[in-house]
């Protein structure tokens, strides 16, 4: 408040007010909230973003399935306003919380934090949450997870990683799914994994066929679950 | 896509402010926006004004600088602007968080905000006992 300016004119006063306030801080700390109460309860937090249709879901199924003896899993499950999906992860015996955003793109901290609510931390291990589809939005809003996985399928042609670059800072796993399609698509799916490690040198990819489950060993690895 | 969203915010928060102040009319917004959020300059104009329309903030100007992305090296300590991958079999320049240096992943530490830097609020002198101009 101390660098404020007043300049006075007549009976007017124009006054210059400093906020310094960045609206993007806000959903950080939030996430950051999210990560340490998901930490003190030992609960490991996974996002997973990725366009409409990339197989977000069909992966989710399958990293239930590979995971449930090991661990105690709950699902947080992005949607406009269906509970579609939601009833498909909970045909594998898991808790589902739809998180239904109604017109906004992506899931945000705070949506996570009333999600976070409804579930008891003392029972799981393993939280999965399956973002809005959208490759976009969603990568500007930490959640508080531990690891973000971005998924994108060989049918989305082969430009995918290098028109979103952005996105594919913000990750830490990308999975190439559909990769039994990839001859059809004429796509191959390793120039997909070297554009995303051009991008961020550190990244993991999996390549995976989330309707029959290959490929998903090698996420869960690149999970270190 | 989330620009609404965005401006939404900004328009409430810099009411928020102009009220402490007891502002009759808000005349400028200073916005920084970093070139690594996905957020759209025009985009946010179009919300802004939209917005701002039955508020004290109407007619407002919102003047945005767009600020360049910056990437720290934990292995080497390198800190500078985030390169440009520029590999001919891509076509397009491609921005990457591989150091120019040492090559090893480096991080982003500029270039997500969206700050408020300023506001140019106008309100009435401050009644002084004997001004005799006031009404108060």
């Amino acid at each position: 408040m101390t660098n404020n300016k007043e300049i006075v004119k007549g009976e007017e006063v124009t006054l210059e007010i400093k906020p310094g306030m960045n609206i993007l801080e806000v959903n950080k700390q939030l996430a950051q909230k999210n990560k340490e109460l998901l930490q003190e309860h030992n609960v490991k937090a996974i996002d997973i973003m990725g366009s409409i249709g990339a197989g977000k879901t069909s992966l989710i199924e399958q990293l239930v399935q590979a995971l449930k003896q090991k661990y105690r899993i709950a699902v947080f499950k992005g949607d406009l306003t269906t509970t579609i999906d939601a009833e498909r992860i909970g045909r594998h015996g898991v808790k589902v919380v739809t998180i239904n955003t109604g017109l906004e793109c992506h899931l945000d901290a705070n949506v996570v934090a009333r999600a976070v609510e409804r579930i008891s931390l003392q029972d799981i291990d393993l939280l999965i949450i399956e973002n809005v589809g959208n490759l976009i939005c969603p990568a500007e809003f930490p959640l508080g997870t531990e690891k973000r996985v971005v998924v994108v399928s060989v049918t989305e042609g082969p430009y995918m990683v290098l028109k979103h670059p952005f996105t594919f800072m913000t990750a830490d796993v990308m999975v190439v799914n559909k990769k039994d399609l990839a001859e059809i698509m004429k796509i191959d799916t390793s120039q997909l994994a070297k554009q995303a490690k051009d991008i961020k040198p550190d990244m993991k990819v999996a390549i995976t066929n989330a309707l029959t489950g290959e490929g998903i060993e090698d996420l869960i690895n690149a999970l270190e679950l | 896509m989330h620009e609404l969203a965005m401006a939404t915010q900004l328009v409430e928060n810099v009411l928020e402010e102009a009220k402490k102040y007891d502002a009759k009319k808000v005349a400028e917004v200073h916005l920084t926006i970093g070139k690594l959020t996905f957020l759209g300059v025009e985009q946010m104009r179009f919300s802004y004004d939209i917005l701002t329309k039955d508020t004290i903030m109407k007619d407002s100007k919102l003047i945005i600088t767009e600020k360049d992305g910056v990437i720290e090296c934990q292995s080497c300590g390198y800190k500078g602007k985030v390169p440009i991958e520029d590999d001919p079999a891509y076509h397009v320049p491609v921005p990457t968080l591989r150091c120019p240096k040492c090559r090893e992943a480096a991080k982003i530490v500029e270039g997500k905000e969206c700050t408020i830097m300023s506001i140019r609020i106008l309100k009435q002198q401050e009644c002084k006992d004997d001004c005799k101009r006031c009404r108060c």
